[in-house]
């Protein structure tokens, strides 16, 4: 099996780099994919939490590289799908206890067995950033709509280019309609006319994030939640499917009455 | 491996001792060899070059300390000439070490005896021991004790609600639905090859 790989990065920190990971691992492993998650963040590991597989962690990814065991061993496999396995970070280590060389090395590895291997990338540009890559088929950047994120969004396509890695494609995330309506907001068109390029999908802001978080469930679970169907629209984009982009959408009339007696 | 140079391990890290009256040739060919074949051999240890009995020149010495770089993670590298004693004394099981504050995520604590914490153990923190583990506070993260197989080992905690539990080769983890709230103190021990926790 060529598996492909896939990294998110988006060079700063907090725009939902680890959760969109984990919903878009969890979806594409929900269409049928055999699928890898791989926590890049070496010594600040959140994946193995927000997938809710933290207690099952004994082996992770410094002993694969060192050798104090077999890569199958410190893969966890997911409570919920089969086809969906982790490779957790280290904790007590740091982002020096993985080169380039030796990410890569396991990254094809995997590719043998996996259909999709996700690879989720730390903030920053500096030596975790570059194991993220390393052995990457292809970037999703991951960005908000406030002008800190865009500008490190565009840094980091700069950087991807500069490692061979083109055209990748952006994941606006936590957008708010109201607030792009009344202008306070950057729009999606102004984004993708800054970063000029592909837009993979865009995720509406959801307070459901936050419970499915702490829970350790992805929201990509939860059919009702728009954040897990713009996460489920996404996994099939990256699947092949030609699906429009989600409309934004706005309060309706019904909802927006509701809210002003406070019943919603 | 050729004889010019032999190992002796003490409490922090590895000694290198060189033969007496080795020629600079061949104990820059044998260290040479043995950084090629074992990079890895000192990974985060201090690595001693005992030089005692031996002579060089300075640009010799220079030569002798671009060649050690080629080992991979080395803690600290120290020259020394003076014979250097072992004082790592043989520790009893008895023996314990008392950590007098709380572990925060990503930090590690080993030790081959006991470990006793007064504090707590956040998750994400890690305690491993020979022997026993007792905590003084919340144990939240994860804990081994017997880490060297000791079966008799056990671990107590005034709440003990680990990541994950594990004794000698044995592992237990936390229930995936939120875990109880009462915080009684209780051990956890090995009973008929599985872990068992009761309350103290």
């Amino acid at each position: 099996m060529a598996g492909k790989t896939i990294v998110i990065t988006s060079g700063k920190g907090g725009v939902g780099k680890t959760t969109s990971s984990a919903n878009i691992g969890t979806a594409l492993a929900m269409n049928g994919n055999k699928v890898c998650l791989i926590d890049a963040d070496i010594g600040l590991r959140n994946l193995d939490v927000v997938m809710g597989l933290e207690n099952r962690i004994v082996y992770d990814i410094v002993d694969v590289v060192e050798n104090n065991c077999r890569l199958e061993q410190a893969m966890i496999r997911d409570k919920r799908y089969e086809g969906l396995y982790l490779l957790p970070a280290a904790q007590t280590r740091d982002k020096t206890s993985v080169n380039p060389f030796q990410m890569k090395e396991l990254v094809d590895k995997l590719k043998e067995e996996m259909d999709y291997i996700i690879v989720d990338s730390p903030a920053g540009i500096e030596q975790g950033f570059k194991n993220a890559i390393a052995g990457a088929d292809r970037a999703i950047i991951v960005t908000t709509p406030e002008i800190s994120a865009v500008r490190d969004a565009d840094r980091i396509i700069g950087l991807l280019e500069a490692e061979g890695l083109r055209d990748p494609e952006v994941i606006i995330n936590r957008i708010r309609a109201d607030m792009v309506d009344r202008g306070d907001m950057m729009g999606i068109e102004d984004m993708i006319e800054i970063l000029a390029i592909d837009l993979l999908g865009i995720v509406p802001e959801d307070e459901g994030i936050v419970v499915s978080t702490n829970k350790g469930e992805p929201i990509a679970l939860n059919q009702s939640a728009k954040a897990g169907q713009a996460y489920r629209n996404i996994a099939r984009r990256i699947m092949g499917e030609e699906l429009p982009i989600m409309k934004l959408e706005k309060d309706s009339l019904l909802t927006k009455f509701k809210k002003l007696v406070g019943l919603s | 491996m050729s004889s010019v140079f032999s190992f002796q391990a003490v409490s922090d890290g590895i000694v290198m001792n060189f033969r007496k009256g080795s020629t600079f040739g061949s104990i820059k060919k044998a260290v040479a060899l043995h950084t090629s074949e074992a990079a890895n051999f000192f990974t985060g240890v201090n690595l001693y070059l005992n030089l005692s009995g031996l002579e060089f020149a300075i640009e010799q010495l220079e030569e002798l300390i671009e060649l050690v770089k080629g080992y991979n993670k080395v803690n600290k590298i120290y020259f020394t000439a003076r014979k250097i004693k072992n004082d790592k004394k043989e520790e009893s099981y008895s023996d314990a070490v008392i950590i007098n504050r709380t572990l925060r995520s990503g930090q590690i604590v080993k030790h081959q005896a006991n470990i006793v914490i007064v504090g707590d153990v956040n998750p994400g923190a890690e305690v491993v021991a020979g022997g026993d583990v007792i905590v003084f506070g919340k144990l939240r993260g994860v804990v081994h004790a017997g880490a060297g197989g000791s079966k008799t080992a056990q671990v107590a905690a005034l709440d003990l609600n680990p990541t994950q539990l594990r004794i000698a080769s044995l592992i237990a983890r936390s229930p995936d639905d939120e875990m109880s709230s009462d915080s009684q103190a209780e051990r956890a021990f090995i009973k008929e090859n599985s872990i068992m926790v009761e309350k103290i």
